[in-house]
């Protein structure tokens, strides 16, 4: 501290990288521009105010992603087309899988939140993952994999049975 | 659910088969594969032939040839030798079935000669080791009248032929037998004595005429010179003034015959000669053979209390030659015929000697001298006439299982000490069977019990000459057989009254057909499984029988009882106490010639069951049409439809119109001006409702149609074009259904008629038999199998037939997967089920359902018999028959020890990274 004292003394806007007096000093001087008084107001002032905004700004962030996700999903679902192959029907799967795994873990991501906006986070972040899964049914919907139609459901169906019994042909005579 | 749990609740096998309905699947399968064939390994794996030459006419032993064999013609019209030591059928040659392939003579020297047809005559010489024809010439006969008395021999390298014109001469022509020279001009020998009682001797041809009273025996030897006639007073003979002649059976040596069923008569040195040996039965069948030395009579007859006699007499002194008689007890042979003998003398100076026997049942036997059969062939079997599929019964361990599942009540204990009474009998069988391969291998034939799949059934044949046989349908071993000769199968009808899945009860099948003289009804109830009369047994009636079904309902013995309609509308119920069963029951009977049919309501008047005329229609428009029924194809009485509808492009559903009182006739008759018309009918038999119609000018039925669920097809004749056709129909209800999925159909409820769709084919081939594929669900695709009269049997996809087949197909009808229509049906090779064994005559194939929805059962019946089976819609339910068990063992054996040894090392690299 003395020697930082000194230095500021002699000579205020230089930096001498050769000092001759061997002066060992113990403690390295602050780099420049480095002010401890003001680093002790900041961390005073801004810890109750800044990181909840900042909090609250993630977890909005989180709570939206689900929506902007929306034009993405309908760009991937425009482009894999209709045909039942390989690929368009893993991106289906991937589409209907996300939203319903990001609904089950909702709890887990909301985790730390407490506070006033809490409610309405939960609930965009819940109409976010269902706009992702409806599109996605509809997806499997203009794809045909939807069960909707009678002829899904035929194999099920009963067998016919029968009131009246016949029995007969030509005559034995 | 109830559904469900059906499908679940008796094994694992019912879960398996429950997801193999999922009908999505099938299609998908359907859709890849469209031909059958099998691998060159798989042949004989799931079929079998048989191999029958029908009912011996002649039969001669051919000693010259290495092989020793025995050459037959037979009523079937076919040629054939037989194996000496086998009786199989070393080659055969079908001639035509008509009368111009009919067999007149078999010679058998060391060539071998037959004349067969029916003016011309076909001359044929064949070569015996190989069956190869090696020449033929024609002769044609002038005077065609009397043809059918004509008789042809061989003597001497001449082929006679002898034409009696009775009340007034022969005309005897000799012919070269090597060119067909005549040798000389036709004789005629005046003889006005001649009639229709005579009896050939060859040479001799003799003949009782004369007044009653003075009745004169004569003969002549037509093929001499000089005329010489023998001429005996009848009384000289024997003592009675009325005479019958017969003549001897099987190739004798020495001109005789049997005079009154009673003397044996033989003509030496051109006199009558009365011989010693007393005829042991008047029906005997009597041949003289060459006893190596001396000329001996064999006579065989059956009678109803000992069986079967085999005598030996020598001619000259009478006396019985002892070497030859039958030792054993058998009585299976009725009425006995000789076809033909063979005596030598063997090195230790005895006679050995084999007899070929013909019985009443067709069935032929080669005999040892001592009455030992040799071997036997059925030939009845080349003539069937109903054919019924019988399920076997489930083993006394799963019947125990079954009963167990069936007792509901009781308490908890006394069901687990149930479950571990059947867990100890499982065990029990577990080690029985570890302990058999050590043992005696006399159980070389799988126990006659279900197995897992039900591939393994009873085919119950009824044969026209009125023998039953059951067979084993996975090896073709004829299991029982009954002869009833009463039985006259004309339009004769099985029943399967009860199936084996209710134990205790037995199996019960009941054949309905006619009695031989009386034409009234009979009734045979017997056990398909063993063969024994049940029941009603033989039952004789005393009315003619008109129809008859069975009532669909069962007793508290789960019989189905046995409806008969007689001659005057009556009805009668076995057993009489199901009377009260009789609901819903409807009959209807088609007159073949008159083409008018009659339906019949049966209800049951606290009484008695009454029949009751509910409608009447005339299939050919009015009563003088002249149009007669073709072909009557009702549905099969045990097909349930699990598939409710054709799923169309856009995905919705066509439902079909599965009515299954309909009953598709098929009748043709004259036309004033189209010449002949083909009119189908689809009728419902309970109202008389006729669901669909369709008429085709110039054209000629055949007996060949098809009906299952809702799609009909039949075959013509087109006269028009000259060619053969199959025409379609589908019945559809609409993209709505009339009913609730489910429901019961009641053919007097629906008001609605069917829309139809047609569509008619050519068949570039002659069908001879058609039939469709049964599957237990009808889940499967449908395949028509069609006999041809090449002998193949092709496997015709449903889809080709498909009557909705369009021109032009929309992409929605692509999807779909309906074919476009093409006139001509494709027939390619690798759709032929029988692959390379021709099969001669088919006249019926009959299918029946497997335990496998895939799998459908077929056997084809004609001269041969054909088993196999076919999966329309590929095995999806079965894996492949060369599936590597060994290898997916050996791999699951490997993955599971790598992953525990993995495991080891894992865990003892995990140690050694601690301790570091």
């Amino acid at each position: 501290m003395s020697s930082q004292v000194k230095s500021s003394k002699k000579f205020k806007w230089a930096l001498d990288f050769n000092q001759k007096n061997k002066v060992i000093s113990t403690e390295l001087p602050s780099p420049p521009g480095y002010s401890q008084s003001s680093n002790a107001s900041y961390t005073e002032s801004s810890k109750d105010t800044d990181s909840n905004l900042l909090l609250i700004k993630k977890l909005w962030d989180v709570a939206l992603g689900p929506l902007k996700q929306v034009p993405m999903n309908l760009f991937i679902m425009y482009m894999a087309g209709n045909s039942i192959s390989i690929f368009p029907i893993m991106m289906v799967g991937m589409l209907i899988v996300r939203p319903v795994k990001a609904l089950f873990s909702t709890q887990s991501t909301f985790k730390m939140v407490e506070g006033t906006q809490a409610a309405g986070q939960k609930f965009v972040y819940f109409i976010g993952n269902v706009v992702n899964i409806l599109l996605a049914l509809y997806k499997c919907q203009s794809m045909g994999l939807l069960p909707t139609h009678s002829s899904d459901w035929l194999a099920f169906e009963e067998p016919q049975t029968r009131v009246e019994h016949i029995g007969g042909g030509i005559s034995l005579i | 659910m109830g559904m469900l749990s059906i499908y679940l609740k008796p094994n694992f096998l019912g879960l398996l088969k429950f997801l193999n309905s999922v009908n999505w699947c099938i299609v998908l399968f359907s859709l890849i594969n469209l031909s059958e064939c099998i691998y060159e390994d798989q042949i004989g794996k799931f079929d079998w032939r048989q191999t029958y030459v029908g009912r011996v006419k002649f039969a001669q032993f051919d000693t010259v040839s290495t092989a020793k064999k025995i050459i037959v013609a037979t009523e079937e019209n076919v040629l054939a030798a037989l194996n000496l030591k086998t009786g199989q059928v070393m080659w055969r040659h079908v001639f035509e079935s008509a009368s111009t392939g009919n067999i007149q003579l078999l010679h058998v020297s060391e060539k071998l000669v037959t004349v067969s047809g029916s003016n011309p005559y076909l001359v044929r010489r064949w070569e015996p080791a190989t069956g190869v024809l090696l020449w033929e010439w024609s002769l044609t006969l002038q005077n065609e009248e009397y043809a059918e008395f004509s008789e042809w021999w061989v003597q001497n390298g001449l082929l006679v032929h002898m034409l009696p014109i009775f009340g007034s001469h022969i005309e005897v022509s000799m012919y070269n037998l090597m060119t067909g020279q005549n040798r000389g001009s036709t004789s005629k020998l005046p003889a006005i004595w001649i009639n229709e009682g005579c009896a050939l001797s060859v040479p001799y041809y003799t003949c009782i005429s004369g007044e009653a009273g003075s009745q004169q025996i004569l003969s002549v030897d037509v093929t001499s010179n000089s005329v010489q006639i023998i001429n005996k007073p009848l009384s000289d003979l024997v003592q009675t003034h009325e005479g019958i002649l017969r003549s001897l059976d099987g190739n004798s040596i020495i001109p005789a015959f049997i005079l009154n069923e009673k003397k044996l008569v033989i003509i030496k040195n051109n006199q009558f000669e009365v011989t010693k040996v007393a005829l042991g039965d008047t029906l005997a069948s009597v041949t003289i053979a060459d006893g190596t030395g001396e000329p001996m009579v064999i006579q065989t007859w059956s009678d109803s209390s000992k069986g079967f006699h085999l005598k030996a007499h020598s001619i000259a002194t009478g006396n019985d030659i002892p070497e030859i008689h039958c030792t054993e007890n058998i009585v299976n042979i009725p009425d006995p015929e000789i076809s033909g003998t063979m005596c030598t003398k063997s090195a230790k100076d005895q006679l050995v000697c084999r007899i070929l026997v013909t019985a009443a049942d067709d069935s032929l036997q080669l005999m040892q001298q001592e009455g030992k059969i040799l071997w036997s062939r059925e030939e009845a079997l080349a003539n069937v006439v109903a054919v019924e599929f019988v399920d076997l019964p489930v083993s006394d361990l799963d019947a125990a299982i079954e009963s167990e599942f069936d007792q509901k009540e009781g308490s908890i204990w006394a069901a687990f000490s149930r479950r571990l009474h059947t867990q100890y009998q499982q065990l029990q069988a577990l080690i029985q069977s570890l302990q058999r391969p050590e043992g005696t291998k006399e159980e070389d034939t799988s126990p006659l019990v279900r197995d897992y799949f039900n591939l393994h059934k009873i085919i119950v044949l009824v044969t026209d000459v009125g023998k039953i046989f059951g067979m084993d349908n996975l090896s073709g071993a004829i299991l029982w057989k009954l002869y009833e000769p009463n039985l006259d199968t004309e339009g004769v009808v099985m029943f399967t009254r009860r199936s084996a899945r209710h134990p205790p009860h037995d199996a019960y099948l009941t054949i309905v057909g006619k009695h031989e003289e009386t034409s009234n009804g009979l009734i045979i109830s017997l056990n398909p499984v063993r063969g024994t009369l049940v029941g009603e047994r033989i039952l004789h009636l005393d009315v003619q029988v008109m129809q008859c079904t069975i009532l669909h309902q069962t007793d508290n013995e789960k019989l189905h009882a046995l409806l008969l309609l007689d001659k005057y509308e009556n009805v009668q119920v076995f057993p009489q106490f199901s009377a009260p069963l009789v609901e819903n029951m409807f009959l209807y009977v088609a007159e073949k010639n008159t083409a008018k049919v009659q339906g019949y309501a049966l209800t049951y008047d606290g009484k008695e069951v009454i029949a009751q005329k509910t409608w009447s229609i005339n299939l050919g428009g009015d009563s003088n049409s002249r149009h007669r029924i073709v072909k009557v194809v009702a549905k099969s009485p045990s097909e349930r439809v699990h598939s409710h509808g054709k799923v169309l492009g856009d995905r919705s559903v066509l439902y079909k119109y599965i009515n299954p009182n309909l009953v598709l006739f098929v009748t043709e008759g004259p036309d004033p001006i189209h010449k002949d018309v083909v009119v189908a009918t689809c009728v419902d038999a309970v109202s008389g409702v006729v669901a669909a119609a369709q008429a085709h000018r110039r054209a000629r039925a055949l007996p060949l149609a098809v009906h299952t669920d809702n799609s009909l097809a039949y075959v013509y004749y087109n006269d028009k074009h000259r060619r053969t056709e199959i025409a379609t129909m589908e019945l559809y209800e609409g993209k709505q259904r009339w009913l609730a999925a489910g429901a019961a159909f009641s053919s007097l409820a629906s008001e609605r008629a069917p829309g139809v769709e047609r569509q008619a084919y050519i068949l570039p081939a002659a069908p001879t038999a058609a039939a469709s594929t049964d599957t237990e669900r009808s889940l499967t695709d449908k395949h028509v199998l069609l006999a041809l009269s090449t002998g193949a049997i092709v496997e015709m996809p449903w889809l080709y037939l498909e009557p909705r087949r369009p021109v032009t197909p929309s992409p929605e009808q692509r999807e779909e997967g309906l074919v476009p229509y093409a006139p001509e049906l494709p027939l390619p090779s690798e759709a032929v089920i029988n692959y390379n064994r021709t099969l001669h005559r088919i006249n019926s194939i009959y299918t029946a359902p497997s335990g496998l929805e895939s799998t459908s059962l077929v056997l084809a019946t004609g001269l041969d018999l054909f088993y196999t089976r076919v999966a329309p819609s590929k095995t999806f339910d079965l894996l492949k028959d060369d599936f590597d068990y060994y290898l997916i063992t050996v791999v699951l054996a490997a993955l599971i020890l790598a992953s525990y040894s993995t495991k080891y090392f894992a865990s003892r690299k995990m140690l050694k990274l601690a301790w570091k």
